[in-house]
């Protein structure tokens, strides 16, 4: 009982070996058993070396027909058997079988044998499945979207070696792509985003809730990306209605406003203009989406407009509101300090 | 009774998987005859020993205990060179098989792998088995076997001051009872033992072999069928000697440097640990490994798996140090 491949074939060349080769593998998987276990079954079911090259999570792992690492750098033979992990990626199981002098096994060169077949396909479903497991999610199996926590937090840890943050973004899937992004979300998460360009993605992309996206840049800058985006994360607004800001904010769209979000945090003393607004918000329900459709619609007009009431019901309101306020609203200077304590107090509240 | 048994090593787990039609936990005196008749059995066994043409093979027939027939040796020694002169460290094998299988070629192969590592002469012992044979003819055969051997060793070309005993499952069993037979009967002294997965104790009744009622290989039943093969009703009873079952020797002192392992999910855990650490009260040397998730005989089913590699590299690393080779 020298070896479980010898001992298989000669059991049954074909089926039997087959079916065995599929209860060992899926009893490998049941196990939790680990990359180097699944690649040493298919070198030892095979009855020849067997290699698995992940490029992109740079795992390299090569067993003999005995069992024995013996990692190899040689590049592989065409001839050779080999099944890819995932139709888009890089990663790839060989067989090291001669097309040559191994008539029992194949069935003429790029023909690999049932057993091989068999071998290598429920071999490579396995290396997938524990591959995604302990070392991330496959590069591409889910793209535009690379989470994984640990990875993320080390691409954005401008103190980690550079080495360590290339092997994250690339892991993290993207290597692939001139640029990335990073986007704060709810809670403070990262989302890392690969970008082709400064072209803008789909709101799809981003979970539900306010958002902050940082500028597109190439991935050892994601560190400033992250800070933008964190930024921007301040001015997003997922309140919805009437003269609500937008959910998703990109850093690049803020310009100098970002200024503000140094000045204003949660826990600093108000400006006395946003404590006479937040008094102001509080004498009637109708303030709030009134005076946030006035400060951002383009006109008078179109503010009426936006919160369904006539011209002169919205003139009433206004002339109540500057009583209120201290300062009139109907000027441009008057709008911009409206809109500055708008802003001032969204960002003294704690982001949710 | 707390009966959960310790997981099985991933790859081991998948392994017993594919012989799972071939090789039940259990075995019963009914099986005997039967697997002794299939080639699966045979498998077990079934080595090269000349390993390729590496050790020129000899079968020779040597005195027997008093009054039984003659012994069979299969003797391997490195080819190419004439024996005598050389002093080549020799192993003494006792194979496996619960006592009723097997035959001096089985677990051949890990024992001629040490030997062509350390240069060394093996020398393999034909014994008699139960239940056609109870004890004590196999013990007796294998003890007069290792007589021979120490007062051919020269013959051999080897030295009889470096004679390693060694064995597997019975064979560790065998191997343990012709440690001690050598220390009382003052016959040539080995120096050392290895005693792998050894088959110790006819009580049959440790938390180990309880816990693994039913799984893995070489289950509760299978080794009471063993053991009662050999000692019939005195199996389990209060007259057992220590020459049947060493795990009734009440003196474990100045025996041979020891080195023994056992599988966490096996019946024999817990007979093997408990003797390796009577050897060492007893002020005796030994070296104990207990390789986790493994069941009975998995290096011999399972070479390729991670953990059958660690365990032989860990024989080789004794027997070098052990050697001085």
């Amino acid at each position: 009982m020298r070896e479980l491949a010898g001992r298989l074939t000669a059991l049954d060349p074909d089926a039997g070996a087959a079916v065995k080769a599929i209860a060992y593998f899926d009893r490998l998987v049941a196990e939790r058993a680990g990359p180097e276990a699944l690649v040493r079954g298919a070198a030892v079911l095979a009855g020849c070396p067997a290699r698995l090259v992940d490029p992109e999570r740079r795992v390299r792992i090569r067993c003999t027909a005995d069992g024995v690492r013996r990692d190899d750098d040689t590049p592989p033979a065409l001839t050779w058997p080999s099944e890819a992990l995932s139709p888009h990626g890089r990663a790839t199981l060989w067989l090291e079988r001669a097309a040559e002098g191994a008539a029992d096994c194949t069935s003429g060169s790029g023909t690999p044998s049932v057993v091989d077949s068999v071998i290598l396909e429920r071999a490579a479903g396995a290396l997938r499945t524990v591959l995604d497991r302990t070392r991330g999610r496959a590069p591409g199996g889910d793209p535009g979207r690379a989470d994984d926590p640990a990875l993320v937090e080390t691409v954005l840890d401008a103190t980690a070696a550079q080495a360590s943050r290339l092997h994250a973004a690339r892991t993290l899937g993207l290597a692939r792509t001139p640029k990335a992004r990073a986007a704060a979300v709810e809670g403070g998460r990262a989302v890392l985003l690969p970008a082709l360009s400064d072209a803008r993605p789909g709101l799809e992309v981003f979970p539900p809730g306010p958002v902050g996206v940082g500028p597109a840049v190439p991935v050892l800058e994601l560190p400033a990306s992250w800070e933008s985006a964190r930024t921007a994360l301040r001015f997003a607004d997922d309140s919805g209605g009437p003269g609500a800001g937008p959910r998703v904010v990109y850093a690049e769209d803020l310009g100098s406003v970002a200024l503000l979000a140094g000045i204003a945090a949660p826990g600093t003393e108000p400006h006395p203009d946003v404590t006479v607004l937040r008094q102001a918000l509080a004498d009637a329900p109708w303030m709030t989406a009134t005076l946030k459709a006035v400060a951002s619609a383009p006109s008078m007009r179109a503010a009426a407009v936006s919160i369904t009431v006539h011209h002169s019901t919205l003139q009433e309101r206004l002339a109540h509101a500057e009583t209120l306020l201290g300062w009139e609203l109907r000027s441009p200077a008057g709008r911009l300090r409206l809109q500055l304590a708008l802003l001032l107090l969204h960002l003294s509240q704690p982001v949710g | 009774m707390q009966v959960t048994p310790p997981p099985f090593d991933p790859e081991l787990a998948a392994a017993l998987e594919t012989f799972r039609e071939y090789i039940a936990p259990g075995l019963t005196a009914d099986d005997i005859t039967r697997l002794r008749e299939t080639p699966i059995s045979g498998a077990f066994g079934e080595s090269d020993p000349t390993s390729d043409g590496y050790f020129d093979v000899d079968e020779r027939s040597v005195p027997g205990p008093a009054g039984a027939p003659d012994v069979s040796l299969l003797i391997c020694h490195p080819a190419g060179d004439s024996a005598a002169n050389l002093s080549r460290p020799l192993i003494y094998h006792t194979h496996g098989g619960g006592m009723v299988l097997g035959d001096n070629r089985a677990g051949l192969d890990a024992v001629l792998e040490w030997a062509r590592a350390l240069d060394a002469v093996v020398v393999s012992v034909e014994y008699r088995l139960a239940p056609e044979h109870p004890y004590p003819a196999g013990v007796e055969d294998v003890y007069a076997g290792m007589l021979w051997t120490a007062e051919h060793a020269g013959e051999l070309g080897a030295d009889p001051d470096r004679i390693v005993i060694a064995g597997g499952s019975a064979g560790g069993g065998l191997t343990a009872a012709l440690a001690l037979m050598l220390r009382d009967r003052k016959g040539p002294r080995p120096i050392g033992q290895v005693l792998m997965c050894p088959m110790l104790d006819d009580r049959n009744d440790s938390p180990s072999a309880h816990q693994m009622t039913g799984l893995g290989v070489w289950d509760r039943t299978a080794n009471e069928t063993g053991w009662t093969a050999l000692l019939g009703e005195r199996r389990g009873g209060a007259d057992v000697p220590a020459f049947a079952a060493p795990a009734r020797a009440e003196d474990l002192s100045n025996l041979p440097p020891a080195f023994i392992d056992v599988g966490s999910a096996e019946t024999f855990r817990d007979e093997t640990l408990d003797y390796a650490a009577r050897i060492w009260r007893a002020g005796g040397v030994a070296e104990l490994h207990v390789w986790p998730g493994a069941f009975h005989g998995y290096d011999g089913m399972a070479p390729h798996a991670a953990l059958s590699q660690e365990t032989r590299a860990a024989r080789l690393r004794w027997l070098h140090r052990l050697l001085g080779a």
